[in-house]
């Protein structure tokens, strides 16, 4: 491992500067420093786009738990990344009720207009990640997409090739 | 309000009768409209008065179990001793439910009004308000009312924070929902204890629901008698709720109707029925974890809690799904059970190893490769999966099953007899 | 203030037990083993295996018998159909992806799915053409491997990581049937009681490095011990296999040690299997020593003791049993005495969650026993005194560094330099091998069991020390040396080696009375 060369390279902590005053912001919350560990984990991923290991390391150092514990409850959550994903993330809703309404539909478009393939892979250029997720409670919507943080609902397979231009073209 | 649809004659529209209205989202707006009217009218009520005023309004817990609202609430220590919470469920997961999203979305002050009474009836200082995480914009909406709210010093002393869940459904849970404000697995607890002896951080705390919540101010600006009186079956259930209608129907929405509302013409009526050329085959009523009603029962079924109840089935969240004679409901259920191996927390030996395994035998049947006995061990599995957890998230996933097998039980044969088309690749 | 009793029935037969008792524990006392993977006496109740389901009269549901506190007038049954179906549908849940490599698992014959399985499971399986979850072995620390796919998720070892270790550096990673028992990839499970999740895990998923392979749990021999690796006195259990100690495994006390042992206890055995012994007695002819029978070997030692006259000094081991150190000391009645003894330091490490239990810096068993009965720990000063002493007795301290005008009485395990110098070198046995009594460092007087015969001609030390006695005081056996103990010395006084059972007894007066032989 010590020989990889991304292993070698000094770690940059994430709880620095303003992300480090927004934690404090959060900890005031709480009786004890445990219960920010939910939102300090989406600091940690809005910083770095996932949470890494040695990320986890940093928010147990923080908030005085173990590195153990905070992955036993980084690996419960399914939003957060335990691995790098595409500049654009795509979670596309198949739960029963947008199934009925053709969501599978919806996630071929999306495998077919971003160059992902299949489903959790990266596309080669980094630019696109596309996951099926369960019920994201808009099924009155359906098919409910989530693009990074963008809502999106009343996705058909029809609207798909310009949502990807849009988002190709925008920035994060 | 049917939003996204224009209202319907038939709806009654308490909770929903600003929605798509952009202005009441700030605080200014829901204060032309009435908004915190209640609350500065609670803040002159001693608690104990405001907990009876809602004991005899009739409102019952929306997230799905129905429990008496104003009961819950007395159930907490009357002599604060120490530090007394509460928690606003708005991690709406349920498949089929989505009327928290949109109350959180065009009303968010109608929720924090009912917050601030809620606390004010249980005396708690922090309330957190957990919403999940895939709800970007509703919560970036609460946030901006908090803020507000805040500004304006209408809220006093009360903190309230608002908590972003992580992708878990079973944070739904009461007891994993704290759990999760903990900063831990969203495991549900063993209960007892109860949560309003030993709730978050181990303290007194009380939980409700978004809808419940947001259904607090007009019970107590327009009085218990008129929310009482809003009936039209059993006097037991009362008050209005939200039906989140989607699936195959050709107006999906969320529909407000007075309890013991039919069924039948909310789906027919409101929701403007199946597509063109279809038929009703199914309907679940009360979110996914509840179980299925067939045409005819879905057709004279009233819409309350002892109204499903006398269908086999329950009022649960309100999530009401609608199935065409298209739809293939081995398929279905076999995407509902998935959905709940995919959610089980791990903890219930069998609700970790029977979610998945009945995905599998339904999965097998899909692919062409089912066996004669499988209906029979789908059924077994279910009976040893209810009724013996920890929370009823097990149940939930055997409830579509059971009641699937019992009313579309010729789907599933023709699939074990090879006259149905595999669907999924074996 | 005796606890308010609270009667139920269980299975038929009623039973008092004090109110808050958990149904799991009052079922143990009218005599029934509610089967269970997750609850432990030791660790916080979790409820979420759900194989203690048991039927409770008036309730609508089965309830765990692991998280209900009984109630007057309960009516339990353990063996309804309900509460037998539900339990038998556990075992097959948990069967399903189990991989039934019973064949090569250490846990085999001892492993509570076997058990429970062969008591109320299914004789077959329905879960057909589906492939077993599976995930590889990992390497948690030092001793303890992780094997995954026979994992049942009861997370007894998460819990005692978390709340009797304090240091959570175990987990439960994933959710649904994804579910591991994880760690993070910078931390090891090196914690100095991690040895323990193996002896929770109710299956073979947690496994001792040291002990792989080693032995099939039916072909070991179980003897009641102490661990020698300190002070504490916990109560161990020594395992051995043809009369070789293969591993040692706590045994509830819940005074001394509950229901754990630290890791240098755990590893402190090796030395029980000494092939270099001395086997039989050796007594000094001209400049060497040489083997011969015990009747010369004692014979030759009575004379010495016989024709000096003057100063003692007896350097013993604190690992040597109380009986011998007392008979050691008698041995030298006649002379002016002087004992010492010394003890081997390290770092302590207590066991956060459980008061008073440590792996103690003394790292010796006896040290408190050698004490009451008047060694002192002035080591350097008892070995100038020896010097000029006419008698010097060795008693199992191969460290010792001893230059005597006198003779020297050399009684141990092994021959270290200083028994060379010996005028008669006896042979004795080693605390797997003979009976006998240590005092922890609280005073608690607590029995070991001989576990293995000792090699040749060795005998235990009581034997040998009692035999330099005049022949009508000597001792016929380890009993009887501890009631001429607990007559002569008032420390002990009021205790008897029968009563002490298998839990000990503290040595002051009344204190700690009434201990029990476990069942």
């Amino acid at each position: 491992m010590s020989a990889h060369p991304t292993a070698a390279r000094e770690y940059q902590p994430v709880f620095l500067g303003k992300t480090r005053e927004q934690l404090d912001t959060i900890l005031k919350r709480y009786p004890n420093k445990q219960a920010a560990l939910l939102p300090a984990l989406w600091l940690v991923q809005e910083a770095r786009g996932w949470i890494s290991d040695r990320n986890m390391a940093e928010v147990a150092e923080v908030l005085a738990l173990t590195p153990a514990y905070v992955k036993g409850v980084v690996t419960f959550y399914t939003m957060y990344h335990q691995h790098p994903v595409g500049r654009n993330f795509v979670q596309v809703c198949t739960t029963s009720p947008c199934n009925l309404c053709g969501a599978e539909g919806v996630v071929k478009a999306f495998l077919e207009h971003t160059s992902a393939r299949d489903l959790g892979a990266t596309s080669p250029d980094g630019s696109w990640t596309v996951i099926e997720v369960e019920c994201l409670g808009a099924c009155g919507f359906a098919t409910p997409v989530l693009i990074n943080d963008d809502f999106i609902e009343s996705v058909t397979p029809e609207k798909v090739p310009e949502l990807v231009r849009k988002y190709r073209e925008g920035r994060r | 309000m049917g939003y996204p649809h224009k209202p319907h004659p038939k709806e009654t529209a308490v909770l929903s009768k600003h929605f798509g209205d952009a202005e009441a989202r700030s605080y200014k707006g829901w204060v032309k409209r009435g908004g915190y009217e209640a609350w500065k009218q609670a803040q002159a009520m001693t608690p104990a008065a405001i907990i009876e005023e809602l004991k005899n309004s009739g409102l019952r817990g929306r997230g799905g179990a129905g429990f008496p609202t104003g009961l819950k609430w007395s159930f907490m220590p009357k002599e604060k001793k120490k530090p007394h919470y509460l928690c606003v469920n708005a991690d709406e997961s349920e498949p089929g439910t989505f009327k928290d999203r949109e109350i959180m979305r065009w009303t968010p002050h109608q929720l924090l009004e009912g917050t601030a009474i809620a606390m004010r009836a249980i005396q708690a200082e922090v309330g957190y308000i957990y919403v999940r995480g895939e709800f970007t914009e509703p919560f970036a909406i609460m946030a901006q009312a908090l803020d507000e709210a805040y500004k304006a010093g209408i809220l006093g002393d009360l903190k309230i924070y608002l908590v972003r869940g992580a992708g878990a459904y079973i944070c739904g849970e009461e007891t994993a929902l704290m759990n999760s404000i903990e900063g831990k697995r969203g495991n549900p607890r063993i209960k007892p204890p109860f949560p309003a002896a030993a709730g978050v951080f181990g303290l007194p705390t009380t939980i409700n629901n978004v809808e419940t919540l947001a259904a607090v101010p007009h019970i107590l600006k327009n009085g218990a008698a008129w929310y009482k009186a809003m009936c039209l079956s059993n006097p037991k259930s009362t008050g209005t709720k939200l039906f989140s209608v989607c699936g195959q129907v050709q107006k999906p929405g969320n529909y407000e109707v007075t309890m013991g509302f039919p069924l039948k013409d909310l789906i027919y009526g409101m929701a403007g029925g199946v597509p063109r050329g279809r038929t009703l085959k199914a309907c679940i009523p009360g979110g996914s974890s509840v179980p299925i009603l067939n045409r005819e029962e879905t057709e004279s079924c009233l819409l309350d809690y002892e109204g499903c109840v006398e269908k086999g089935t329950m009022l649960g969240s309100g999530g009401v799904i609608v199935f065409d004679d298209s739809a293939d409901m081995v398929y279905q259920i076999m995407r509902l059970a998935r959905f709940y191996a995919h959610e089980s927390c791990a903890q219930c030996t069998q609700c970790r190893e029977g979610t998945a395994w009945t995905t599998k035998i339904l999965q097998r049947i899909l692919a062409g490769q089912g066996k004669s006995t499988d209906l029979d061990l789908l059924l077994d599995l279910s009976e040893n999966m209810t009724g013996k957890t920890i929370c009823v998230l097990s149940d939930s996933c055997a409830a579509p099953v059971v009641s699937g097998i019992k009313k579309f039980r010729g789907e599933f044969e023709e699939y074990l007899a090879g006259r149905r088309r595999p669907v999924v690749a074996a | 203030m005796p606890d308010e009793l609270v009667s139920l029935t269980i299975d038929d037969v009623q039973v008092s037990v004090p109110k808050g008792t958990l149904l799991i524990e009052a079922a143990k006392q009218a005599g029934v083993l509610v089967p269970h993977y997750c609850y432990h006496p030791g660790l916080p109740v979790a409820g979420v295996c759900r194989m203690c389901l048991v039927d409770v009269e008036k309730q609508p549901k089965l309830s765990i018998a692991c998280a209900t506190q009984v109630a007057d007038g309960m009516v339990v049954r353990t063996q309804s159909d309900q509460a037998k179906k539900a339990r038998q549908s556990v075992l097959e849940f948990l069967l399903i992806n189990h991989p039934l490599d019973c064949p090569i698992c250490d846990q085999a014959g001892e492993c509570e799915l076997q058990d429970f399985v062969f008591q109320e499971g299914r004789a077959g399986t329905r879960y057909t053409e589906y492939s077993k979850r599976f995930n590889p072995v990992e390497d948690f620390g030092p001793d303890v491997l992780y094997v995954p796919n026979r994992c049942i998720l009861c997370t007894r070892c998460v819990r005692f990581m978390e709340d009797v270790a304090k240091e959570p550096v175990l987990n439960v990673s994933e959710r649904g049937d994804r579910a591991f028992i994880g760690i993070h990839p910078e931390s090891r499970l090196d914690h100095p009681w991690a040895g323990n999740v193996v002896d929770l895990c109710p299956v073979g998923s947690l496994l001792s490095k040291d002990f792989l392979h080693k032995a099939r749990a039916w072909e070991l021999d179980k003897t009641a011990s102490i661990c020698t690796g300190c002070s504490q006195g916990c109560n161990v259990t020594l395992d051995t296999r043809e009369d070789v100690v293969v591993r040692v495994r706590p045994r509830p006390n819940l005074d001394v040690n509950r229901y754990f042992m630290c890791d240098h206890g755990r590893a402190h055995y090796r030395w029980m299997n000494r092939g270099d012994r001395i086997e039989a007695p050796l007594i000094r002819h001209g400049g060497e020593l040489r083997a011969t029978d015990w009747d010369e070997a004692l014979d030759r030692s009575r004379e010495i003791l016989k024709g000096a006259r003057g100063a003692a000094v007896a350097l013993v081991s604190p690992r040597a049993s109380t009986e011998a150190l007392f008979l050691a000391r008698r041995a030298l009645a006649a002379f002016e005495w002087t004992g010492a003894f010394q003890v081997v330091v390290g770092d302590e490490a207590p066991l956060a969650g459980v008061p008073n239990l440590a792996l103690r810096a003394e790292r010796a068993p006896n040290g408190k026993g050698a004490e009451l009965l008047g060694y002192t720990r002035a080591y350097a000063a008892a070995v100038t005194a020896a010097q000029s002493a006419a008698v010097v007795l060795v008693l199992d301290d191969p460290d010792a560094v001893v230059k005597t005008d006198g003779a020297l009485i050399y009684l141990g395990t092994v021959l270290p330099p200083v028994a060379r110098e010996a005028a008669v070198a006896l042979p004795i046995a080693n605390v797997a091998e003979e009976e006998g009594t240590f005092v922890n460092r609280d005073g608690r007087v607590q029995r070991y069991f001989q576990a293995k015969p000792a090699p040749g001609m060795a005998r235990p030390g009581w034997w040998a020390l009692g035999e330099l006695l005049p022949e009508a005081e000597r001792p016929a056996s380890a009993a009887d040396a501890f009631t001429q103990l607990a007559a002569a010395e008032p420390a002990f006084a009021g205790l008897s080696y029968g009563q002490l059972g298998f839990a000990g007894a503290r040595t002051t007066r009344g204190a700690g009375a009434g201990a029990g032989v476990p069942a």
